[in-house]
């Protein structure tokens, strides 16, 4: 089996790539008969858990037989990261993914999949609250109260220390305001032919 | 009969120009049948000679030989006679194949059994996604292949790979039954996938497309489309006008216990619906549909939260919690913030005063995705209604339409001609 694509996509660090290929390389695999015991099953997983796609990565581990899940401990240590986002176990994402002996070739793209994880994570909260305490912000993001309180004021949100309450601060939303005029003129016609 | 040796080499002498390959048709056609079908075993050899991408003809009828003759597929040749129907589907070409699509359409439903039969459907997704491409004649026709791929793709939990031929919009249909299977399996991977919009649509598709007398199909995609419109809307809607007057008579006779679902959900209360679902548990588990029914229960939360934000600007978790019937302000918290990832709500949670505050939508219409969107809305919809116009005249000249017409009409028989003067001239 031929896997140069993924270990290409995989040292160039171009992750959200991987599960599309992947997904082809293990059908056209399996289209020849070709056993797939050399597959890469966790980065496969842990391609999908990246993208957020959880209904593919839930299906994946469904579809792997007994003898695939069982084998492997680090296939099974990205499944246990996938069960608490797929229950809304926000801080038992973070337990999971450093609660596991990475090895060598998967440890950058475990810390790439946190990475843009607590990204989103941070996101959400942006977007959900308006004040928050500090343990929340801390049990969401997988850090210290410290370490979570630095990162959020540097994100412009300001501390109350007496209460220890953030206040969010939320980002102006950037709209593209720019305009093909062709459009324009194409809804205009559209318009103007509905009403006469 | 010729010889074996003749044909294939008629085969490999014809596969040039149209007019060869129509010749070799002919040829091909005699040498069919059950000479070739028992000769099955020798043929085998013969395919090594061909080439599936030149010769895709001769090469389809001898392959349809070996795997329609009924021998063990498994003992063909040395190689795996599954890798060689693959690789003829991957290779073929299609100009050729669809000169037999019966043949053609044999090989594809012979490897779908044979996967099944070894329980490795994995194998057939790639070359019957391929197979799909070769022998419809544009991207919106129907063909039985679409049913099986989607069956495939099902079983091998390979939900995404289902997705590139949901994606076109089916207007040609050939036969009912590639209809209805491709709308429930169609329908099954959008639930798979959480799309339940779409879902939604490829389920009513089944449910309202004509039928004379019912089918089983059309019962099992109405339950399905009864749970998904609660999880998606709430409600279900009524038949539509167009829907066949034997669904609407006989539909919710064989789904009675998804009819009392939906009127237990109506009621908006939890505890009684978790009662009625628990008490019903075994049948809906026979019929497979236990996990969306729960997904029906929980959507329920989510229903009656939507319902607070109309009323109200402001409200307390607390008060949240009490109304829909959670168990602590907390929980209320994870639920509205879950709503809030998954982009079902707009509002914000203000921890300090343990209040939560909803806003309006705050989508403005003037970002330029949205005009995109409208734009391809439009394009979309002015697309649609010009396929619909040119059908709408096709049917208005299809003399047997307008014999029926005439012949229910209220002048029995008489021709009049006032009743078709949309119809141009030239079909009289």
């Amino acid at each position: 089996m031929d896997l140069s694509a993924v270990q290409a996509s995989l040292s160039d660090k171009s992750y959200s790539s991987l599960a599309p290929l992947c997904d082809e390389l293990l059908l056209q695999a399996a289209s020849r008969g070709t056993t797939t015991d050399e597959w890469p099953y966790a980065v496969h997983l842990l391609a999908h858990l990246y993208l957020n796609d959880l209904n593919s990565a839930r299906f994946f581990w469904k579809s792997l037989p007994q003898e695939v899940k069982g084998a492997r401990p680090e296939l099974a240590a990205i499944w246990r990261i996938g069960q608490c986002l797929w229950n809304r176990d926000y801080a038992g994402v973070y337990t999971a993914a450093q609660g596991f002996e990475w090895g060598p070739d998967i440890a950058d793209f475990i810390a790439a999949f946190l990475e843009s994880y607590r990204q989103r994570i941070f996101q959400l909260l942006t977007s959900a609250y308006s004040t928050i305490t500090v343990a929340d912000v801390a049990h969401f993001m997988g850090m210290s109260e410290e370490d979570s309180t630095n990162y959020a004021v540097q994100n412009g949100w300001s501390l109350d220390a007496g209460t220890k309450m953030l206040t969010v601060k939320k980002p102006k939303a950037q709209t593209n305001q720019k305009l093909d005029a062709s459009k324009l003129q194409r809804l205009t016609e559209c318009v103007f032919h509905l009403e006469h | 009969m010729e010889s074996l040796e003749a044909l294939v080499a008629h085969i490999q002498g014809l596969s040039g120009s149209p007019e060869e390959v129509a010749h070799l048709h002919s040829l091909l056609k005699q040498a069919d049948g059950d000479s070739l079908r028992a000769h099955a075993s020798a043929l085998v050899p013969f395919l090594a000679h061909l080439s599936p991408g030149a010769h895709s003809l001769g090469y389809l009828y001898l392959l349809e030989a070996c795997a329609t003759s009924g021998a063990n597929l498994g003992d063909f040749g040395g190689g795996d006679f599954l890798v060689t129907m693959a690789d003829f589907l991957t290779a073929c070409s299609s100009d050729q194949i669809r000169l037999a699509p019966d043949k053609f359409l044999n090989v594809c439903r012979v490897l779908k059994d044979q996967v099944m039969q070894l329980n490795r459907p994995i194998r057939g997704i790639a070359p019957l996604r391929v197979a799909v491409r070769k022998i419809q004649a544009s991207p919106e026709q129907l063909t039985p292949v679409h049913a099986d791929y989607l069956l495939l793709c099902l079983l091998a939990k390979q939900y995404k790979a289902g997705l590139s031929v949901l994606e076109d919009d089916i207007f040609e249909v050939d036969q009912p039954k590639d209809l209805f299977l491709y709308c429930y399996y169609g329908g099954m991977i959008y639930i798979g996938l959480k799309k339940f919009p779409k879902a939604l649509e490829l389920l009513h598709n089944a449910v309202t497309a004509p039928m004379s007398s019912l089918n089983a199909i059309a019962v099992e995609a109405y339950k399905k489309y009864i749970l998904v419109s609660l999880i998606q809307n709430g409600q279900v809607p009524s038949f539509p006008k167009y829907t066949s007057a034997t669904a609407q008579r006989n539909l919710r006779n064989h789904a009675q216990i998804y009819v009392d679902l939906c009127t237990s959900y109506g009621n908006g209360r939890y505890s009684d619906l978790e009662i009625f679902i628990e008490s019903n548990a075994a049948v809906f588990q026979s019929d497979n549909n236990l996990g969306l029914v729960k997904q029906v229960l929980s959507s329920m939360y989510k229903r009656n939260i939507q319902r607070l934000t109309q009323t109200y600007l402001t409200l307390s978790l607390e008060d949240i919690a009490r109304s829909v019937q959670l168990e602590t302000p907390r929980d209320a918290e994870m639920h509205v913030l879950r709503m809030i990832e998954d982009g079902e709500i707009h509002a914000t949670i203000n921890q300090k005063d343990g209040m939560v505050s909803f806003h309006e939508d705050p989508e403005q219409y003037k970002s330029v995705e949205m005009v995109e969107h409208i734009d391809s809305s439009i394009q979309r919809l002015t697309a649609l209604s010009k396929k619909l116009a040119s059908i709408d005249e096709n049917m208005t000249c299809d003399p047997a339409y307008l014999l029926k017409v005439s012949s229910t009409g209220r002048d029995r028989g008489r021709f009049d001609y006032e009743d078709f003067d949309t119809v141009p001239h030239k079909y009289f």
